[in-house]
């Protein structure tokens, strides 16, 4: 899983921000734990650009 | 008349649009509070592992126990295996959070992988107020009933004899999905049952009193 390029899997901490986001779907409308849940996950997904990813990375070259 | 969908995660809004096609005032469930004043809850198809694992984040287990001890409540697909008490397939799935309420066993996937899925008509005699008319089930990735023990019964069974829906006081469970149909009498068979006020727990001491 840690080659995939989602955004979740390329973060600083990738677990917390996956909880984070299946909580997030379920309760997309409460504001309050959105907000809370949202808290604390370090770095998203930074600097890594498809036009700039080598031919080895792309999935729609390599598969997955 | 107002029931619950429990909506954690899956088909939760197909059961809530029918429900308001009936007539009925439909709510999603997604805290313990919001379990307050229903008069029955559905709980969708989905993944069963995912609804246990936010149930038990939410706080939600010990509350739909309660809930279930005096309500009707409806299992489609994964909510059947959500209500069953045991899983029987032996596979290593046993760490999933279940409500374990209801007698029977049920196994996952029972039928194959998402391409097995499959539609077929199921003979509901439970449902069909002396007409016969079979009712459409969609199953999708569906568990199996393996065993239905105590006061269950088993409402449909398929061709080969497999089991795929069952009740027990005024719980109800479906392998397949009537919420993805046009045919409402499944809806409106857990309707009649969530009007039943006996809780489950009294009717199984009258039965055992009766026989």
């Amino acid at each position: 899983m840690a080659s995939l390029s989602v955004p979740e899997f390329k973060s600083a901490d990738p677990a917390p921000r996956a909880k984070a986001i299946v909580e997030a779907t379920t309760h997309y409308n409460n504001p309050e734990i959105l907000a809370r849940v949202s808290e604390n996950l370090g770095e998203p997904m930074v600097g890594i650009n498809v036009s700039s990813l080598p031919e080895s990375e792309q999935l729609a070259v390599r598969g997955w | 008349m107002k029931i619950g969908v429990l909506a954690l995660q899956g088909a939760f809004i197909e059961h809530i649009k029918i429900l308001r096609e009936l007539g009925v005032e439909a709510v999603e469930v997604r805290l313990p509070e919001d379990l307050a004043g229903l008069d029955g809850l559905i709980i969708p198809g989905g993944e069963s592992t995912t609804i246990g694992k936010l149930a038990t984040m939410y706080h939600l287990m010990e509350p739909l126990r309660d809930f279930a001890a005096h309500k009707a409540m409806w299992g489609t697909c994964a909510g059947m295996i959500f209500m069953a008490k045991e899983i029987g397939d032996g596979r290593s799935n046993h760490g999933q959070p279940l409500l374990s309420i209801m007698d029977i066993v049920v196994d996952r996937n029972a039928f194959g992988r998402q391409v097995d899925s499959f539609e077929t008509d199921l003979d509901v005699p439970a449902i069909n107020n002396g007409a016969v008319k079979p009712f459409p089930a969609v199953f999708i990735r569906a568990p199996k009933l393996v065993a239905a023990k105590g006061d269950t019964q088993v409402l449909a069974r398929l061709a080969d004899g497999t089991a795929v829906a069952a009740q027990e006081g005024n719980w109800l469970v479906t392998s397949f999905h009537p919420e993805l149909t046009g045919d409402n009498r499944f809806h409106k068979y857990f309707l009649e049952l969530a009007k039943q006020k006996t809780p489950n727990d009294e009717r199984r001491t009258m039965n055992s009193v009766d026989n």
